[in-house]
């Protein structure tokens, strides 16, 4: 993009400095949004999202808009806030006692943190992945049929073979477990567990896939069959990966958010953000400088 | 005296701690020695200590018969002659005596001479023993902190051999518990040799009549001497299961609530609270059941009773209107709220290890709280809360004592019927063993019959259990 950058963003010019809490510092309220918008409909919209745990806060007055049928990579140095953010767009920071959201998050127009939304329904609608492969100590096939039977998505024995087997299919592991589908899951691989709990995800047709730095335990390989796997999901869902990885994010994702400290300071079209950062923050630590 | 000693030798090993650490400072100046200074005192500290706690050890064991031996040297022609047990008392007086305190008995005429005479000459030979053993200590103590200045040279590994001495001290100390049980188990097995003298082994674990009188004379009522102890296993098993029914529910179900849904400040005042009624003696849970639980329940089943047949004395009405204040359902029911703090603290504790990453995944799927327990947690936990039930709970159940004294009663029925009166292997155990015993009876040796089959089985139990739990474990390692 260039030539939009704003007299404002001056501090970030030390950047290696811990920036000062302090709203004066920050550019002025308001819509914020002067990186490149995303080019097809947006499924998630978020509006100065506040996060605070216990009264102190992690996030500050996020505003993101996540495009649909994309994958949108979080990325920044550790406690950034990119995973207190993911958290928030499926709820899962309300089992967090002391946790607290603000601002608006919207879905398809709608308000997810709204008062008729069951989190547990919304969950349906927005599966996670988590950073260590969770699968529950049950057999593969249980695992992959959890969300189905809990949410009475399919009733005959018949129905849940195919559920489970399209699911497995759809996440790469089919061809690696269809002999053994009642199994442990615990007797799995690393990478294949993570694929397994991908496949625990889309068994419930979500339409967003959220992913908590999925490939972080994983050795490259599996990383490489998760990365390749994520490009083919992007087809049918809206995906939202947190990431350490810088190559990571280029290889995977068409959207990129930085964050830092708590704020998002740079969104935009992956190629833009690594090859032409409008903050001079995000190219220090895209070019590895700091975090 | 003693304590005199101590200090003298705690002085001793002080002084041989500095005395090699300033040795070993000197000798080892200019020159790379293996240990440091301080291990070379430390190396004395314990040759001097050591030595001497095994003297005083030894003294402490021997002083006893060495000094019997020296009085009976000794006595007198007319103490002498005495009968051993008058004997035994005669010198007990002069003990006594000696030390100052007022004889028991009083003596007749030669032996009432003798008496302060021989008072005189025991307190000269217990002081000759004790002055020796100090003597004897203080010796040794000085001799091993020669030997340890002696092996204050560079190359001797004194680190390593202090590390030896701990290593030994530290299994000395992990031995005397392992040793003390299989003392407590040779004693138990011994008496209970002796009680299968007297009674088969087969009659025992398979009769069915249990009644530990034996009669003195031919004609005497109620005294068969059976000692078949089926009704007590039956007993003791059928309160174990009514306190499990009470306990596992109730105890697993307020762990889930404890671990899964309550709040913080319900989980700061409920904890503490299961944790003060795990500390309650379980004699105050026997007062609850014998004075206020018992009667409750009697009068509400005969009430039952009347209210079914209309009067007390006619078929099944004269059963049910003649339960009594005892009866296993008390003992059992008590004995279930006192173990529901122990089930409940242990199954919270395995429901916590499950990690939170499967809570996490299954939230995350949109199961609700109420699903995940049962789909996830409960499935993870199981094997390992089992485990747990049958190791603490089913252990403590079967072992309880005072509840079932005091609320269950002491007829061996045979039967299991929550509302009739059972006994337990516990309860017959302190029945026979309290009071005046005669340590030759089949009577009072049942009870050590009875001690060790309680014994085996609860050996037995906890094997299992500790397999189920470590079967359990290893699934998320």
């Amino acid at each position: 993009m260039g030539g939009q950058v704003l007299p404002e963003a001056a501090p970030a010019q030390t950047p290696d400095r811990p920036e000062p809490r302090m709203e004066d510092a920050e550019p002025a309220p308001g819509p914020t949004v002067v990186d490149t918008p995303p080019s097809g409909p947006i499924k998630i919209a978020a509006r100065d999202v506040s996060v605070f745990y216990d009264g102190k806060q992690a996030l500050y007055d996020v505003s993101l808009d996540i495009p649909d049928k994309t994958v949108t990579a979080l990325i920044g140095p550790s406690g950034c806030g990119k995973s207190t953010f993911l958290r928030t767009m499926n709820r899962m920071n309300d089992t967090i006692s002391g946790a607290k959201v603000t601002g608006r998050i919207a879905m398809d127009d709608e308000d997810i943190n709204d008062r008729s939304i069951d989190p547990v329904l919304l969950r349906a609608r927005v599966g996670m992945v988590f950073q260590r492969p969770n699968p529950f100590p049950k057999s593969i096939y249980e695992n992959v049929a959890y969300g189905p039977k809990i949410h009475g998505l399919v009733s005959a024995k018949s129905e849940m073979d195919g559920v489970v087997e399209s699911a497995l299919k759809r996440a790469g592991l089919w061809e690696e477990v269809a002999d053994r589908l009642q199994s442990s899951a615990m007797g799995l691989s690393g990478g294949q567990q993570q694929r397994l709990v991908i496949a625990r995800a889309i068994a419930v047709n979500p339409e967003v896939i959220l992913m908590d730095e999925p490939c972080s335990a994983l050795d490259p390989i599996a990383t490489a069959r998760i990365e390749e796997l994520i490009d083919e999901l992007r087809e049918r869902f809206c995906i939202v990966i947190v990431t350490h990885s810088m190559a990571q994010a280029a290889r995977v994702s068409q959207r990129t958010a930085f964050f830092h400290m708590g704020r998002l300071v740079e969104t935009g079209d992956t190629e833009t953000i690594f090859q032409n950062p409008r903050e001079r923050r995000t190219l220090d630590y895209i070019t590895g400088r700091f975090g | 005296m003693i304590w005199i000693l101590l200090l003298i030798l705690a002085a001793l090993a002080a002084a041989a701690f500095v005395g090699g650490r300033t040795l070993a400072q000197g000798r080892f100046r200019g020159v790379r020695a293996h240990s440091r200074p301080a291990q070379h005192g430390a190396y004395a500290l314990i040759w001097v200590a050591a030595p001497a706690l095994v003297v005083l050890m030894l003294a402490g064991i021997f002083a006893a018969p060495i000094e019997r031996q020296l009085t009976a040297a000794g006595t007198p022609d007319a103490v002498a002659a005495l009968e051993p047990f008058r004997r035994e008392a005669f010198f007990a007086d002069a003990h006594r005596l000696g030390r100052g305190e007022p004889a028991l008995q009083i003596w007749e005429r030669p032996l009432a001479e003798q008496l302060p005479v021989e008072a005189r000459r025991m307190v000269r030979v217990e002081r000759t023993l004790q002055w020796g053993a100090a003597v004897a200590a203080v010796l040794a103590a000085i001799m091993g902190g020669l030997f340890a200045f002696s092996q204050i040279r560079p190359n001797v590994r004194a680190r390593n051999r202090v590390e030896g001495w701990i290593w030994g001290a530290l299994f000395v100390c992990s031995a005397v518990a392992v040793l003390t049980t299989i003392g407590i188990i040779a004693s138990l097995a011994f008496d209970a040799f002796r009680f299968f003298q007297h009674v088969p082994v087969t009659e025992f674990l398979f009769g069915t009549q249990w009644s530990p009188q034996i009669a003195i004379r031919a004609d005497q009522v109620g005294s068969s001497g059976a000692f078949g102890a089926v009704p007590l296993f039956a007993g003791t098993l059928l309160i174990m299961l009514i306190a499990m029914l009470v306990a596992a529910p109730i105890g697993l179900l307020s762990a889930i609530y404890l671990s899964e849904y309550a709040g913080r400040t319900a989980r700061a005042v409920i904890k503490p609270v299961l944790e003060i009624l795990a500390g309650v003696p379980t004699v105050v849970y026997g007062f609850f059941a014998a004075l206020t639980v018992g009667p409750a329940l009697r009068v509400f089943f005969n009430e039952i009773g009347l209210f079914l047949i209309g009067g007390p004395l006619d078929g099944l009405g004269q059963y049910l209107a003649l339960v009594q204040n005892q009866m296993a359902l008390t003992a059992g029911a008590v004995m279930g709220i006192m173990l529901i703090p122990f089930v409940s603290s242990l199954s919270d504790d395995i429901l916590n290890a499950v990690p939170q990453s499967l809570r996490d995944g299954s939230f995350a799927m949109g199961a609700t709280k109420s699903e995940t327990v049962k789909r996830v947690l409960l499935p993870a936990a199981l094997p390992g809360i089992a485990g747990a039930l049958l190791l603490a709970a089913v252990s403590r159940a079967i072992g309880e004592t005072m509840i079932v004294t005091m609320a269950a009663g002491l007829a061996a029925n045979l039967t299991f019927n929550p509302l009739d009166t059972v006994t337990t292997v516990t309860v017959q155990i302190v029945t026979l063993l309290t009071g005046d015993q005669e340590f030759n009876s089949a009577k009072t040796l049942s009870a050590f019959g009875l001690g060790l089959t309680l014994f085996l089985v609860t050996l037995m139990l906890n094997i299992v259990a500790q397999r189920i739990v470590q079967t359990y474990r290893e699934q998320y390692d």
